[in-house]
Formats: C-alpha cells, sequence, structure tokens
C-alpha cells in the first residue's frame, strides 16, 4: 500500500536524512604538508654529488634562528592537535546529532504504525460490546481489553509528543514562576496521597520577588508537575516535599526535593532516558516518560536538569532556567 | 456495506485505505443511525461525493492518490460545502491547524473513540447550513461586536484590534467556528497540545481565562464564553460568516 511521509515534521527531519550516517570532510590538503620533502627528493639526485655547501654565521643569529625553529615546530604540532581535537568533536556532535534523529523518527513511526491497527482495535472492541450486549460473560473481558488498548495508544501518544517537543516551536513569553510554582503546589496538594506529606513552597520576596523566565508556561507547569507528584509518588506519609527557587546572577534555580524512597546509585544514569522506571516505581503506576519530559522542556528553554537522590534519604531536582533578557 | 440511499438517515461518505479500519467502522456506523458508503482512496472519494451528494465526508488524511486533505482542497474549490471530518494520524500542532484552516469541520486524531466520531459527526451535521459554507470553511466570523478574520489571524473587538497570543487564537477559532457545542478541557487541550494530560486541562482553564480577560467576557454571566460545569466550555453567542 502505498503512504506518504506522515507530516511535516517528519518531512522535514528526512530531509536532513542521508543513508550511513556522519560524512567528515575529506582533508586532503593536508599532504601539501609533505610537499617540500618530495619537491627536495626531486630536485635532490640533479645536483653535482661532489658539491659541498657551509653556511657561516655568527653565534647570536645561529641561537635566535634554532629558537625560532623550533618555536615553529612546537606551534605546528599544537595547531595540529587542536585540528584533530575539533574534528573529533564535530564528528562525536555528528553521530550524537544522527543519534537523536534516528531515535525522534524511530518514535514517530512507531506511533505512525501503530495508529490505524489500534483504531481498529477500539471500533471492533465497541462492535465486540455491542453484538454481546445482555450476554453477562463477556462483558469483563471486553472492558479490560478495551483499558488495555487505551494504555496502549496513551503510550505511544506519549512517545511521538516527547520526540515533537524537541522540534516543535515553543511559545516565548514571560513566566512568573513564582505564580507557576504556587499553582504546582495547589494542584499537587489535590493529589490523593498528598494530605500527608508536610507539602512547603518557598519563594523569595526580599530583596525583590522571582524574576521573569521567558518561555511556555504549560510546559513548565507541566514539568514541574512532573517533579512534585514524583517526589509524593515515591515517599511517605509524614515525608516532606519541598518546593523552592531562587535568583541565581542570569538563571532561575528551581528545585523539588523530597525525603523520601530516593534512587539507588546504580539507576542515576538511566533516570531521565525514556520508559525508564526504577525498582521502586514498581506497582507504582506511570509510563517511566516524566523525567524524560522533564529533560526535553527544561532543554528547550535553554536550561539544564540535574537530580542528585540517596536511597532511603531523598531526591532532590535542580532545574536551572535562563532569565528572560 | 449499506449503499447511500438513507432513507432520512444521514448519508456518509466513509473514505480510508486500512480495510481493518474501514470493516469495522462502516457496520458501527450504520448502527448509530447513518447509511454509510464505502471507499478507499482520494479519487474515488471525490467520484463517489460528485455521485452520491453525502450529507457528511469522513476523510482519512493519509490515503493513496490523493490524501483526504487534497479531497477537502477539491471539494470546497468546487464550491461542495458537505461537512467534512478528517481522520488524522499526525498529532503535531501545525498539522491539525492546517487540517482546521483548509476548512475542515472537525478532525479526530487515530486512535479514537469511535463514539466520539459518532458524537463530534452529529454536531458537525448539527451546524451544518445546507448549500452555504460551513463556519469552517469561511475566512471572516463574527458574533455582535466580535471579529475574527482566521487568515491573518487578527481580532477585533469594535474598532479595537486584541492582542493574543498563538495559542488563545487557536482557542478562539476553533470556538467560534463550533459554536453552541460543548467543548470537554480534553478535547481542547488536545487541541491546543495534541496530547491529553491529567494536570493539562489546568493549562485549558488558564487560557480560557487569558480569552475572557482579553474579551471583557465575565465568567459569571457571560456574553461569549461559557462554562459548562463539570465537562468544559461553549461558545454561546450566536456566530455568522459576515
Amino acid at each position: 500500500m502505498r503512504r506518504e511521509a506522515p507530516g511535516g515534521l517528519v518531512r522535514r527531519s528526512m530531509r536532513r536524512e542521508t543513508p550511513g550516517g556522519p560524512v567528515s570532510r575529506p582533508t586532503w590538503w593536508w599532504w601539501l604538508a609533505a610537499a617540500p620533502a618530495v619537491v627536495a627528493a626531486a630536485v635532490a639526485p640533479v645536483l653535482p654529488g661532489g658539491t659541498r655547501v657551509y653556511a657561516t654565521t655568527s653565534a647570536r643569529w645561529a641561537v635566535a634562528g634554532c629558537g625560532l625553529l623550533v618555536s615553529l615546530l612546537v606551534a605546528g604540532t599544537l595547531g595540529l592537535r587542536a585540528y584533530v581535537g575539533r574534528v573529533r568533536a564535530r564528528a562525536a556532535a555528528e553521530a550524537a546529532g544522527w543519534a537523536a534523529t534516528d531515535r525522534r523518527r524511530l518514535l514517530l513511526r512507531l506511533d505512525h504504525e501503530l495508529k490505524n491497527p489500534l483504531t481498529a482495535i477500539h471500533i471492533g472492541l465497541a462492535n465486540l460490546r455491542a453484538a454481546t450486549a445482555g450476554a453477562a460473560s463477556g462483558d469483563g473481558a471486553l472492558g479490560s481489553v478495551q483499558a488495555q488498548v487505551v494504555r496502549l495508544g496513551r503510550l505511544v501518544a506519549d512517545l511521538r509528543k516527547l520526540a515533537e517537543l524537541e522540534t516543535q516551536p515553543i511559545e516565548r513569553l514571560p513566566v512568573d514562576v513564582g505564580d507557576l510554582l504556587r499553582e504546582v503546589h495547589a494542584a499537587v496538594r489535590e493529589l490523593p496521597d498528598a494530605a500527608d506529606r508536610d507539602l512547603t513552597l518557598t519563594l523569595p520576596q526580599a530583596p525583590w520577588p522571582l524574576p521573569p523566565v521567558s518561555g511556555d508556561r504549560d510546559l513548565l507547569f507541566l514539568a514541574v508537575h512532573n517533579l512534585a507528584s514524583n517526589a509524593v509518588k515515591f515517599s511517605q506519609p509524614g515525608d516532606t516535599v519541598e518546593l523552592r527557587a531562587a535568583e541565581e546572577r542570569d538563571h532561575l534555580v528551581v528545585e523539588v526535593a523530597d525525603t523520601g524512597a530516593g534512587i539507588p546509585a546504580d539507576e542515576l544514569s538511566e533516570v531521565w532516558t525514556e520508559l525508564a522506571r526504577g525498582r521502586a516505581a514498581r506497582g507504582v503506576p506511570g509510563t517511566g516518560l516524566g523525567l524524560a519530559l522533564v529533560r526535553t522542556v527544561v532543554a528547550r528553554h535553554g536550561g539544564q536538569a540535574t537530580l542528585r537522590s540517596r536511597e532511603q534519604l531523598g531526591t532532590v531536582v535542580t532545574l536551572r532556567l535562563p532569565l528572560a533578557r | 456495506m449499506a449503499d447511500a440511499v438513507g432513507g432520512g438517515r444521514p448519508r456518509v461518505l466513509l473514505a480510508d485505505d486500512e480495510p481493518a479500519i474501514t470493516a469495522n467502522l462502516g457496520p458501527f456506523l450504520e448502527r448509530a443511525g447513518f447509511a454509510v458508503h464505502v471507499v478507499s482512496d482520494g479519487p474515488a472519494a471525490l467520484a463517489a461525493v460528485a455521485e452520491l451528494d453525502p450529507d457528511l465526508c469522513v476523510l482519512d488524511v493519509l490515503m493513496p492518490g490523493l490524501d483526504g486533505r487534497e479531497v477537502l482542497r477539491r471539494l470546497r474549490a468546487a464550491g461542495q460545502w458537505q461537512p467534512v471530518v478528517l481522520l488524522t494520524r499526525v498529532g503535531e500542532a501545525g498539522e491539525r491547524a492546517m487540517a482546521l484552516e483548509e476548512g475542515a469541520d472537525d478532525y479526530l486524531n487515530k486512535p479514537f473513540d469511535p463514539q466520539e466520531l459518532v458524537a463530534r459527526m452529529r454536531a458537525v451535521l448539527r451546524r451544518a447550513r445546507p448549500g452555504r459554507p460551513p463556519l469552517a470553511a469561511t475566512g471572516r466570523l463574527r458574533s455582535g461586536p466580535l471579529r475574527l478574520d482566521r487568515a491573518s489571524r487578527r481580532v477585533w473587538l469594535g474598532d479595537s484590534e486584541l492582542q493574543l497570543t498563538p495559542k488563545a487564537m487557536t482557542l478562539l477559532d476553533y470556538l467560534m467556528t463550533h459554536p453552541d457545542e460543548v467543548l470537554t478541557r480534553d478535547r481542547l487541550l488536545e487541541l491546543l497540545w495534541g496530547f491529553d494530560h491529567p494536570v493539562g486541562t489546568r493549562a485549558v482553564d488558564n487560557r480560557i481565562a487569558e480569552l475572557r480577560r482579553i474579551l471583557g467576557d465575565d465568567a459569571g454571566q457571560p456574553r461569549w464564553i461559557e462554562t459548562v460545569p463539570g465537562l468544559g466550555y461553549r461558545f454561546a453567542a450566536p456566530v455568522d460568516a459576515p
């Protein structure tokens, strides 16, 4: 069956592709360095062998000349090393870029290919439900299959959304982070488990309140809410969850900290990747996409997200967002 | 599959190249009270519209021959104003906006709940203005002193132009092209973001508050945007295309 490329995003990213991955630029001109040796080798046999050449100079010029020669050699070596370093860094950055593009393409294709089958299953289930209406036996089974289809559809959609977030244009408007944190605080307090956590919000008022960051308020809300609801999810009654923010030179620092279960040291390197779910997350509802979403949102705002955690002691996630200029 | 001779039932053209979908969706829509005619590509869809003059078209966006959006463009260019619901597979915001700008009356992302499709089809049929372009296919909308130029994305209240953020504009456009229809928070969230997130509905409330502030609409006694408790919002005032 013939298929059109799915949508502008994919088409755009495909245009950048060439098969076989990164191609580095040719470095043929470095062979020019060998040209003097080649020319000398060609000329040497022509010269009369018996001729002796003597050069005399003062000790002063000899020392100065030697110094100059050594300097040139050192400068040449350093230049070469710097060049090789740049080529390597460029190749590494290109490779990382390709890997990210590949991952994004895979996620979009996966989403694309699963949508028709999922739609057909949805409608088929609705038809089955109508056909077996009245026969109570099949109803529970149909309901549970339906729930799983919805879950599968959501997972695929969330993965696609993450891939899209990496490239889609985002709003750049002044965001009052203090106001946003107050809203997250209020929203998290409504979570079923939040009632017995000590949930605090600390915002500076002196010498002045938090300056705005430039970005998309909805996305920043999602990111901070994800962190705060994680903190509630992975803590126990009586634990503390703190939301705080501070200005630091040209950045705004937002922290979400908890005295909860913490993350085992061997899982720390994986926490930001899609579908990573730690041992502690077994039995806790979630998709394993929350932190990947946080990382992507913060990166799109030109910021960084870092996480420190100790098992049994707790976790703090720090978001550094550049201030609006 | 029933032919499009509906005996009072709305006649629906369903175009999708995936047999697993049409084989299930056809009977589902028949049972929901529609007379369904199924085709599996764009050229066949155009031919069927010319031949059968259906009350409503449900077009998959990705089809061989001509895609759903191209079929829609050709229908509109030929002055065919049947309501069209697009089935989209790409949830990207740009794709959704494009579907609506090109004059689709509504769109639904795959995978969808078939009940939701039926609800949208009924809403679209209710809004249909026989022989006249649907609101979704017109460039300018007016509701009292509120005017919206959809192509240039500009809004005026009386003589003064209003400054809206792109998302508030998308929201107002959707509300005004779907007047008197209850739009759930999830649906509006999906419109703005392409996905539903349990906390994201707050973002919808924020945007609605922003719109009301700019329009000077009182949430207690709304002239335009009405809150439907427990459900979502509704554009309450009549909308016309001047």
